[in-house]
């Protein structure tokens, strides 16, 4: 038992990703768009404890916080605003998505097969293997939350401050778009 | 341990969903969903590389891309109820204006 | 030499209001006249703007006289209108800087009185005598233009430098154009228009040219400052300009000259006095207001304003004189054999305005500029009065078919009849006190105090002056005897056989002036059929009356509307009280009537004098009491008489008829006007046409040759390229364009509109680039 919670927790990154996996998977094949968002929903919590993973527990808790509670929320607002059953008889998909299907498929078989030898192969270099001492000196597990708003205040002031008027700005816009016009 | 590799697998083939879905699906919602998706897969990169040079720039920078992702989602689902009170549809394919 | 004007000018800040109300009108009456549709407040703003100023500057005249005679100046200097940056002239670097600004001194406050007053009756005459414009939708326009006319000729009068005055002289000139050409569509007033403009033209250039030099001389274009420095250009030994190196006096004779050519041009002198007799085209307050009382006396104003340069320029004001006496005595004769009123009354105007010139010329400008004034009175009064008349015999101008109208419209008869009496210098009306002056003033040239010593030409002068007295004095009492006395002879009432068939017998039609009336008698009949139709047809003549018709037989005159004889009325009363402003120090002495020389003593701070003022310590000559009295009593009367025995005692004018009997040759010359249109015609047009015609040909047989054969060469060079271009190069892109077209047949589907496909297609040409290298 132990060993087997040990196993999870080395491997808990794995786990997250295959998971995350099949959520987004899910998330595109649904027919219905309420299962879509659920799928969507799923595939942000597997991301985030992707990053717990890897050590950013700020960013999984920021993960949760912004596409569990903002972002989901919100296509789940759109999705029920929209009256989605009439489009249903056109069906899901696009003409396309067979060749689109394969297209992916032999893209991503390629980029596997033309990086094959980092990826799997047995002289995968050392630097390759994420390493937990330098982790550790960052104090990660005590003070993630305090690096990151360090580094974000500090070095990344300017582009924070941009992101900021991004979002107004993004703000203004969704209001001017989606208001109801007046004539 | 963790393998950087298996993250950018992971991470790449998030991607490829992404890429699949925004290529196949017809509704405009979750073609906005696969994109969120996509910058996702970026955003596992990030952190794996921040943990890897064992600094907090990555993670810092992927906060940067939530807050454009959400920003991005504000504005796509804007654009996505305007066009259903202009066009009434959130069909992708309905929209070909651009046809010459 | 004695700088007058020394003491500082003072400002005045409602200056700018006196130009700018009447600009205020047109712009509002011009702007929208068209949409107020609504009379009434069209002559609200045109009456109003010219009548306040009106006002302001009686106010501003008020204060001038509180003045002391040597500070009489008030001032405005409203902005820089233009900067002229550093100029070179005779002094070195010029940096003047022209300003937009006014100025108020004891000449410009005359004329300004003048223009505004004269400007005002003439307003209020036209709102009735333009009756019939009222309701067609032209009438807005004539009051506008009306309006603007005054606003440039403030700036002529009132502006305190030379450009200022320029932009007045070019803004009278523009509007005297659209005046005359106001009824457009009829041929001879679009005509009259144009040759009014173009002989205009001539004479500005003269007067650029004059004020040109004036800038190179004193390196300014201000009258404060131009008075300031005179002395001193004035004692230099040489000046040298443009290579040429000369005396100030021999520079100050060509300026003068230079200018008198411009006031050749605007106050029609001989030889460009041409375009004012046809001037009568536009409707008669036109004629009154500028082609008599003001724009036609701007030539006078400048030589007054600017008598600093002609007091050193001895040969200029010989010109001037020469050219004076010259007009006034030809312009004269020409008026004597005229038919139609405002024809005689326009040869009357150059006429006069020779007379001013000539005392201008004689070196007395108080003289001349008093005969402005004086002129403007009773010349308005006639104009207006003749205005009137016309009105009154439903657009007839032909004096041969009226008469009897003192009867019917006995207010307009007095006042025409005072102001002809002020016009043939009868002693006491105005006319006397200011022609003789002039007159008295040129022979006093040559009596030299007894000596007879003076220039020859003075006396040629005087001469001419007093002949040309004489024709005024006949054909002014003619055009009375022939308007006003005797029987109405219009309307088919003809016992003497005198009437002619009117041709053109509408608005103040001058078309065939230039063939002149034939005699009565043997006259022949010029009638032209397809001209009643031209004219019926814009008029619009008010059908509701048919009295005014001018077919209908049996049309009697009647009496104008107290608009229009009020103005005449009261231009009379000033033409015959007029003449006491500038009582002559002479008569003074025998007969004190009212104060001695006003007018002189007023204008007196302006003028430069050459010599000690010459109406001074010396005991009037016996000889200036006989000419007055020779003139006044026996001379003009003379005249008159004359004309009344011809005109008058005979109704059927079986005296002038013999009269043209003996002479033929001389009356037809003279009613020709001496041929001189037909003269600058074939001196001058045509040799200016047939020299374009000869360019012409040039053109059309070497120019166009040489064109035309490079042509050919260039048609068969062409005609080779288009076969190849067919062949080959045509050939070519229509294969390309086939492949083109075949292949987007296939291509053409990609193009679906629908975005996912161009993310597709994105998204593999992104695979391809990505494993370009692996995949290579």
């Amino acid at each position: 038992m132990e060993h087997l919670l040990e196993t999870i927790g080395r491997n808990m990154f794995a786990i997250f990703g295959v998971m995350a996996l099949c959520g987004a998977t899910f998330m595109v094949a649904a027919k219905s768009a309420v299962h879509s968002v659920l799928g969507f929903l799923f595939t942000m919590l597997c991301v985030s404890g992707c990053f717990l993973a890897l050590d950013a527990e700020f960013l999984g808790m920021a993960q949760i916080l912004v596409y569990a509670g903002g972002i989901v929320v919100l296509f789940l607002f759109v999705v029920m605003l929209v009256e989605l059953s009439k489009f249903k008889e056109k069906g899901v998909f696009q003409l396309q998505s067979r060749y689109a299907v394969v297209t992916v498929l032999v893209g991503a078989a390629a980029f596997v097969a033309a990086f094959r030898n980092m990826i799997f192969g047995a002289s995968s270099p050392e630097a390759l293997v994420l390493r937990p001492e330098l982790a550790k000196g960052l104090d990660v597990a005590q003070q993630n939350a305090q690096a990151v708003s360090r580094g974000l205040f500090s070095d990344y002031l300017l582009p924070f401050e941009i992101l900021s008027v991004i979002l107004l700005v993004a703000l203004v816009g969704a209001v001017v778009l989606a208001k109801t016009e007046r004539v | 341990m963790v393998n950087l590799n298996a993250v950018l697998l992971i991470s790449f083939l998030l991607f490829s969903i992404g890429i699949a879905g925004v290529l196949i699906r017809r509704n405009a919602l979750v073609i906005l969903m696969c994109v969120e998706l996509m910058l996702n897969a970026a955003n596992l990169n990030f952190i794996a590389f921040a943990r890897h040079s064992g600094s907090v720039s990555g993670q810092a920078f992927a906060l940067l891309i939530m807050g454009f992702a959400a920003a991005e989602v504000a504005v796509g689902l804007a654009l996505v109820v305007a066009l259903y009170r202009k066009r009434d549809t959130v069909q992708v394919d309905d929209i070909n204006l651009l046809k010459g | 030499m004695e700088h007058a004007m020394t003491a500082a000018s003072h400002p005045a800040s409602y200056l700018w209001l006196i130009p700018f109300l009447p600009l205020f009108g047109f712009l509002i009456n011009g702007l929208s006249g068209k949409r107020l549709k609504n009379n009434a407040v069209v002559d609200t703003i045109a009456l109003g703007s010219v009548g306040v100023g009106f006002l302001l500057t009686v106010y501003y005249f008020i204060q001038l006289i509180g003045l002391p005679a040597e500070g009489r100046s008030l001032h405005q200097d409203l902005w820089t209108w233009f900067d002229v940056g550093g100029a070179r002239v005779l002094g070195g670097l010029s940096t003047y800087k022209i300003q937009w600004a006014y100025k108020f001194d004891v000449l410009s406050a005359c004329m300004a009185l003048l223009v505004t007053g004269a400007g005002f009756l003439i307003h209020l005459f036209s709102t009735g005598y333009m009756a019939e414009e009222r309701n067609d939708g032209r009438y807005y326009r004539f009051m506008a233009y009306l309006n603007l006319f005054v606003f440039s000729m403030l700036n002529l009068v009132l502006g305190a430098n030379i450009m200022m005055m320029f932009l007045g002289w070019e803004g009278v000139g523009l509007c005297s154009y659209l005046l005359i050409g106001f009824y457009f569509d009829k041929e001879s007033a679009a005509i009259a228009g144009k040759k009014a403009f173009v002989t205009n033209r001539i004479g500005d250039f003269g007067f650029m040219i004059g004020f040109f030099l004036i800038f190179q001389v004193f390196g300014s274009l201000d009258y404060n400052t131009l008075m300031g420095s005179v002395r001193e250009v004035v004692n230099l030994p040489l000046i040298t300009l443009y290579g040429h190196t000369a005396s100030p006096t021999w520079w100050f004779n060509l300026i003068g000259c230079c200018l008198f050519v411009g006031a050749m041009g605007k106050s029609a002198q001989i030889p460009l006095y041409v375009w004012l007799p046809d001037a009568m085209a536009g409707p008669t307050p036109v004629s009154a207001l500028i082609h008599a009382a003001t724009m036609v006396t701007s030539g006078l104003y400048m030589i007054t304003r600017l008598n600093f340069i002609y007091v050193s320029a001895p040969v200029a004001l010989a010109v001037v004189l020469a050219f004076g006496s010259l007009t006034a005595f030809v312009a004269a004769t020409m008026g004597l054999a005229q038919y139609d009123i405002k024809k005689v009354l326009a040869y009357s105007t150059v006429s006069q305005l020779g007379f001013m010139f000539m005392g201008m010329g004689a070196g007395a400008f108080t003289a001349g500029m008093f005969h402005v004034f004086t002129h403007a009175f009773f010349k308005a009064s006639l104009f207006l009065g003749s205005g009137a008349v016309i009105a009154a015999c439903h657009h007839e101008q032909d004096m041969r078919n009226m008469g009897g109208l003192k009867k019917v419209m006995p207010i307009t008869a007095m006042s025409m009849i005072l102001a002809t009496f002020a016009i043939a210098g009868i002693f006491p009306f105005s006319g006397f006190f200011s022609k003789d002056e002039i007159l008295w003033k040129v022979f006093e040239g040559w009596y030299a105090h007894g000596h007879y010593t003076g220039p020859v030409l003075n006396l040629v002068a005087w001469i001419l002056g007093m002949l040309g007295a004489f024709c005024t004095a006949f054909y002014m009492t003619r055009l009375i005897a022939m308007t006003f006395y005797g029987e109405y002879r219009g309307g088919g009432n003809d016992p003497h056989g005198l009437t002619v068939q009117s041709e053109a017998h509408g608005h103040d039609d001058h078309g065939h002036d230039a063939h002149g009336h034939a005699a009565p008698g043997h006259h022949v009949p010029v009638h032209h059929e397809n001209h009643v139709h031209e004219l019926d047809k814009p008029h619009n003549h008010r059908t509701d009356d048919p009295e005014d018709h001018d077919i209908v037989p049996g049309h009697v005159p009647h009496e104008v509307s107290w608009r229009m004889w009020l103005p005449v009325a009261i231009l009379a009363g000033l033409a015959v009280v007029g003449g006491f402003l500038n009582y002559p120090e002479s008569l003074h002495r025998i007969l004190p009537l009212a104060p001695s020389e006003l007018f002189t003593k007023w204008l007196e701070p302006l003028l430069y004098q050459v010599a000690p003022a010459h109406h001074g310590e010396h005991v009037p000559p016996a000889m200036e009491y006989g000419l007055m009295a020779w003139a006044t009593f026996i001379w003009a009367p003379g005249a008159m008489l004359l004309a009344w025995w011809m005109y008058k005692i005979d109704p059927s004018w079986s005296r002038p008829k013999a009269f043209v009997a003996k002479f033929p040759n001389l009356y037809r010359w003279v009613n020709a006007k001496y041929y001189v249109d037909e003269f600058y015609e074939a001196a001058i047009i045509e040799p200016l046409k047939r020299f374009s015609a000869q360019l012409w040909s040039f053109d059309t047989w070497v120019v166009d040759g040489v064109v035309n054969g490079v042509a050919r060469v260039t048609l068969i060079w062409a005609s080779l390229m288009n076969w190849a271009d067919e062949y080959l190069v045509d050939g070519t892109i229509d294969l390309i364009e086939y492949i083109v077209q075949e292949t987007s047949q296939v291509f053409r589907g990609l193009q679906s509109g629908r975005v996912q496909n161009y993310a597709f297609v994105m998204f593999i040409g992104f695979l391809v680039f990505a494993f370009w290298k692996f995949l290579a």
